[in-house]
Parts: C-alpha cells; sequence; structure tokens
C-alpha cells in the first residue's frame, strides 16, 4: 500500500512539472492556432543555459531562471518576429514544416556546440523530505511548489487583467477582437514570448531532475503534447490534469510493468484520447476543430 | 529525366558517389511515397518511419527465420505496412490538422518502442544482420551500382504508381478530399475510405522502400529504422521539392540527399550535425518564402517571359 501511495505521489509531482512544461505549448496552441514542433528544442536550450550558469558562474539552476526566463522570452520573440509571424497567413503546412525545420535547426547547432554528452548539476539539496510514510526529493516538491504558483499567477493573469482579458477575446474571435481596436498581432507576439518564458522556468525547474542532452526535447515534447491534447488544447487546467494523469501513469507503468513500457503506456492513452475524446478528456466541444484555419 | 539517372548509372561513378546515388534514390522514392498521403490526401504523416520498419524487419526476418528470399519478403512486408497505414488512417480518421500529425508521431513511437522490446521476434535494441554473402537469392550485391540501380528501379515504380493515381478517377477523388472534405462527401465520394486507401498504399510503398534500405545495409535496430527524425525526412523532402505533385520529392531528395552526404562526408568528425543546420536552415527559408516548394519556384522560373 506505501509502495503504491509513493508511486501516486512522486507520480503526482512529476507529472505537475511536466505540466510546467506544457502549458507554454498549449497556450500558443489555444491563441495562435499552431503547434509549435519547436516547443522540445525551446525547453532543451533553455535547459543548456541553466546548465552553464550554475557550471560557470556557480549559482543553482532556481537563480539561473532569473536570467533564463527573460532570456526566452526575448527568444521567443526573436523566432515570432522571423519564423511564425511571416508564417501565419500562409497555408496551415508552411507553419508545421517551419517550426520542424528550427527543431531540427536548434537540436544540430546543440550538438556541434555542446557535443552529445549528458550533462547534469550537482544536487541542491542533500537530503530528500520525509512526509508521513513518503520520501519525495526536495526538487521535485519544490518543482511542483512552483509550478502550482506559476499556475494560478498565469490563471490570474488570463482572468483579471487587461492583457489577458485582450488575450481571451482574441481566443474567442480574433477578428472581433481586431474590430474592438484590440492589437491581435502584438497579443500573438506577447503570447508566443510568454510560452517561450514558460518552457524557460520549465527548464531550470527540471535541470535538478534530469540530465541534459541535444535530443533531450524530443522526449519531452512528446510527452508535453501528449498532455496539451489530454487537457484539451489551449485549457491551462487542463494541462495541470494531463500532466498529473501522465505523471501517475507513467511512474505506476514503469514500476508494475518496466519502465520501457510506460513511455508505450502514454502513447497508446494518447491515442485512445484521440479516438474517443479528441476534444480532451477536459476540454470543450469543438475543440478538435481549431488549428484547421486554412 | 529517368534516361539521365539511368546514363548516370552507365557511365558509372567513383565508389563513394555511388553511396550518394543509391541514397538520393531511395530518399527519392521514399518521400514520394510519402507524398501520396501527404501531398495528394493531405494527411501529413510524421510516422511513416513505422510502415518504413515494418517492411524492413518483415523482408529481414523472413529470410533469415524461415529462409524466404527477399524478392517476395519485400511484398510480404509491403503488404504488412499497408495493414498498418489502412489502421493508423481509420484510428485518425476523424482527426484533423495538428492532432491528426501528433497521432501518427504517438503510433510511430509505439511501433518503435514496441519493436524495441518484443527481442525474441526483432532482436530488440541489438538489432538484427543480414549476413553479408553476396547472391542474387539473398538481394545482397557485392557492387553498389547493382544497389543504384535497384533503388532507380524503386524509384521508377514509385513515380508511375504516382503519375498513375495523379490521372486516375481516384486521384481526383484524394484532390478532391482534401480540397473540401464536405464538398467531398456531398458528391458521392467517402473520405474515410479514400484517405484509408491512400494510407495504405503509401504505407505498401514505403514499407518497399524500408526493405531495400535493410538489405542495402545489412543491419536493422528500432532506434535507427523507426525514429520520428526518419519520418520528418520524408516529409521534409517532400515539402522542399513540392507538396502534390510528382516531380517535387525527386527534385528535393535529389538536391537535398546528395548535399547532406556530402557536407557529412567534408565535416564529419570536426562538425557533427552541421549538415542537419544548412539543411534546416533552407528549409525554414524554403516553406517561408517558397511555400509551393522548388516544383513551383521551378515553373515560376520557366514560365517567366521577361521579353514578351
Amino acid at each position: 500500500m506505501s509502495t503504491l501511495g509513493q508511486l501516486v505521489f512522486s507520480g503526482i509531482l512529476i507529472g505537475g512539472i511536466y505540466a510546467l512544461m506544457s502549458i507554454g505549448l498549449t497556450l500558443i496552441f489555444g491563441v495562435l492556432r499552431i503547434v509549435n514542433f519547436a516547443h522540445g528544442e525551446f525547453l532543451m536550450i533553455s535547459m543548456y543555459g541553466a546548465w552553464a550558469i550554475t557550471h560557470y558562474l556557480g549559482f543553482n539552476s532556481y537563480v539561473a531562471a532569473l536570467a533564463i526566463v527573460p532570456a526566452m522570452f526575448l527568444f521567443g520573440a526573436l523566432v515570432h518576429r522571423l519564423i511564425i509571424n511571416p508564417a501565419l497567413d500562409k497555408p496551415h503546412l508552411v507553419v508545421v514544416f517551419a517550426t520542424m525545420g528550427l527543431s531540427i535547426f536548434l537540436q544540430n547547432l546543440a550538438l556541434m556546440l555542446m557535443t552529445a554528452d549528458l550533462l547534469d548539476v550537482p544536487p541542491i539539496f542533500s537530503n530528500s523530505i520525509t512526509i508521513g510514510p513518503f520520501f519525495f526529493k526536495a526538487e521535485l516538491l519544490l518543482g511542483f511548489a512552483l509550478t502550482i504558483l506559476c499556475t494560478i499567477a498565469l490563471q490570474w493573469m488570463i482572468r483579471s487583467t487587461y492583457l489577458g482579458k485582450a488575450i481571451r477575446a482574441t481566443v474567442q474571435d480574433g477578428e472581433a477582437a481586431m474590430l474592438m481596436g484590440i492589437p491581435v498581432p502584438r497579443i500573438f507576439l506577447i503570447t508566443f514570448s510568454l510560452g517561450s518564458a514558460l518552457v524557460g522556468l520549465a527548464a531550470c525547474i527540471m535541470l535538478p531532475l534530469f540530465s541534459v542532452f541535444p535530443t533531450v526535447g524530443l522526449n519531452f515534447v512528446l510527452i508535453a503534447f501528449v498532455i496539451v491534447v489530454l487537457g484539451g488544447m489551449g485549457s491551462i487546467e487542463g494541462a495541470m490534469l494531463g500532466g498529473i494523469c501522465i505523471g501517475v501513469v507513467q511512474s505506476l507503468s514503469s514500476y508494475y510493468v518496466a519502465p520501457a513500457f510506460g513511455q508505450m503506456f502514454f502513447f497508446i492513452l494518447f491515442l485512445l484520447v484521440m479516438i474517443f475524446r479528441p476534444n480532451g478528456l477536459f476540454g470543450q466541444k469543438g475543440a478538435s476543430l481549431i488549428g484547421m484555419n486554412d | 529525366m529517368f534516361l539521365a539517372f539511368v546514363v548516370i548509372l552507365l557511365v558509372g561513378l567513383s565508389p563513394s558517389l555511388n553511396d550518394v546515388l543509391i541514397l538520393t534514390f531511395l530518399f527519392a522514392g521514399l518521400s514520394l511515397a510519402w507524398n501520396i498521403a501527404g501531398g495528394y490526401a493531405g494527411l501529413i504523416s510524421f510516422g511513416h518511419a513505422a510502415f518504413f520498419g515494418v517492411g524492413a524487419y518483415t523482408s529481414t526476418i523472413l529470410c533469415l527465420r524461415y529462409g524466404i528470399t527477399p524478392w517476395i519478403g519485400i511484398w510480404c512486408g509491403a503488404l504488412l505496412a499497408a495493414i498498418f497505414g489502412a489502421s493508423l488512417a481509420l484510428i485518425c480518421s476523424r482527426l484533423r490538422g495538428p492532432f491528426f500529425i501528433l497521432s501518427t508521431l504517438a503510433f510511430a513511437e509505439v511501433v518503435r518502442i514496441g519493436a524495441l522490446n518484443w527481442v525474441s521476434l526483432t532482436g530488440g535494441p541489438e538489432g538484427l544482420s543480414i549476413p553479408p554473402v553476396n547472391s542474387l537469392t539473398n538481394m545482397v550485391f557485392s557492387s553498389k551500382t547493382t544497389y543504384a540501380t535497384l533503388m532507380l528501379g524503386y524509384l521508377f515504380i514509385v513515380f508511375a504508381v504516382t503519375k498513375f493515381l495523379e490521372a486516375s478517377r481516384f486521384g481526383y477523388y484524394l484532390f478532391a478530399i482534401r480540397d473540401d472534405e464536405d464538398a467531398a462527401n456531398a458528391a458521392g465520394i467517402n473520405p474515410v475510405l479514400g484517405r484509408t486507401f491512400a494510407m495504405a498504399v503509401s504505407a505498401a510503398l514505403t514499407g518497399v522502400g524500408g526493405s531495400l534500405f535493410a538489405q542495402y545495409f545489412l543491419y536493422l535496430d528500432p532506434t535507427h529504422i523507426i525514429s520520428p527524425e526518419l519520418s520528418f525526412q520524408f516529409a521534409l523532402l517532400a515539402a522542399v521539392g513540392g507538396l502534390g505533385t510528382a516531380i517535387g520529392p525527386i527534385l528535393g531528395s535529389l538536391l537535398i540527399t546528395p548535399l547532406s552526404e556530402l557536407l557529412r562526408s567534408y565535416f564529419g568528425s570536426s562538425a557533427a550535425g552541421l549538415h542537419l543546420v544548412i539543411y534546416s536552415a533552407g528549409l525554414i527559408v524554403t516553406m517561408l518564402y517558397f511555400p509551393g516548394g522548388l516544383a513551383a519556384a521551378l515553373t515560376r522560373i520557366t514560365r517567366w517571359r521577361p521579353f514578351k
């Protein structure tokens, strides 16, 4: 029983961190109606950035977030300006292939500059934390807490601020929003940059838990896609719940079946959701039709 | 154009260039096969490596276990790949746009992880090796030129199928489904059936390419044969060349495969990944400025009459 509990709790914690990585993706999808296939590589370069700060300057990766998050915001703005924005008025496929090209570009640039070696940072906390009969890595608990904080802040931003309202208006009807004087292109720019900044934050939280290497993004982006679809594309709470589901499924199946099959389980779960609930487990009706903007 | 290829073959190139030629023909055929689903039927799949792997494993396992010559095994592989393709199309029949793309990606990952863990059948991560004994029945040759001819033959078959589809009633059904599904449905075309058949044909031809690849490299393991990178490559060659045209994927492979092979051999050890950096940068620029790919750009140039 306590093994099961331990597995479920670690699954929830790791799932929360996966969710943080997926929120940027779901936000960009919800507002711009595009899938950014380079999302995993954004995670990868942020992890390398955080690694460089810890390795050369000696700060821990949570401090590195203070530099990485704004840097990724600017990087996102640059990518939007150079690649996403020019592709938006072209057929849907152009964005798919352009972001795919960007993903291959960044992956191989990292391979050239950093080689294929796995890089790690030394553990930040020496002890794990005991709560009742369960043990947790302190990094995992802190990461989960930061994720929750971040989700709440983001929800507040979307619900209550002027920017959030403008974003929601753009999601509901881009043309009407434009007629009401909302600068939709700028909303797109800000959303894309915000999504990139969020993945930067996720990278800093993940660095103490996972090694970084040039193709690390591919592993995680597949998980992120599964989570985003499970939660319903464009939904932040959905991403949170989807992340936790995936975390628990992965943690249970890798213990009770085999670690290698753990991955297979959530791809099968993904396909099942696609077949029976294409709008996601918690998504609203018709969500699977957005993204068909051509 | 095929005549030009045959001439190149007959003249005979240096052995290192022969390798480039083999890969160029093979990838031209593969991306042309991808194009039947991706370009003509609008089924953008990032899971074709699964069909490639199914073809490669079927012919190899039949040959190693049961001594069935790859000349027959290839067709069994194609059939099995077609079944996989048809099931994928049926599973995803309600999905569109990014959802379809992501599902194909997940499908290929399921096949890859399955192959990786079904050790008794596929040899798992250690992979399978085909003994390098030259013989016609085992489809293993000493001469690179023979392989190049084989790949050219494959390219020709895929090209012929594409041209046939393009002109057939079924091809028009596919265009109609791709361009406006509701209108096609109203006109009495069954979109699910059309898509399933297009996917099956595309998958079968990709499976044949997989078997040929196995016969050439004589070694296969799930990580390389069913990698997402391979799926992306089929799609990207077609996209650079021009989706939904018979000539586009050939142009794409003709330009990019030799370029990336040459860059790889020049910079190989000193800068791993450089060829892909250049290639992907080229892809982004092509997609943004020539969304129709090389084929469209060429048409524009040939139709350009400055002194009319």
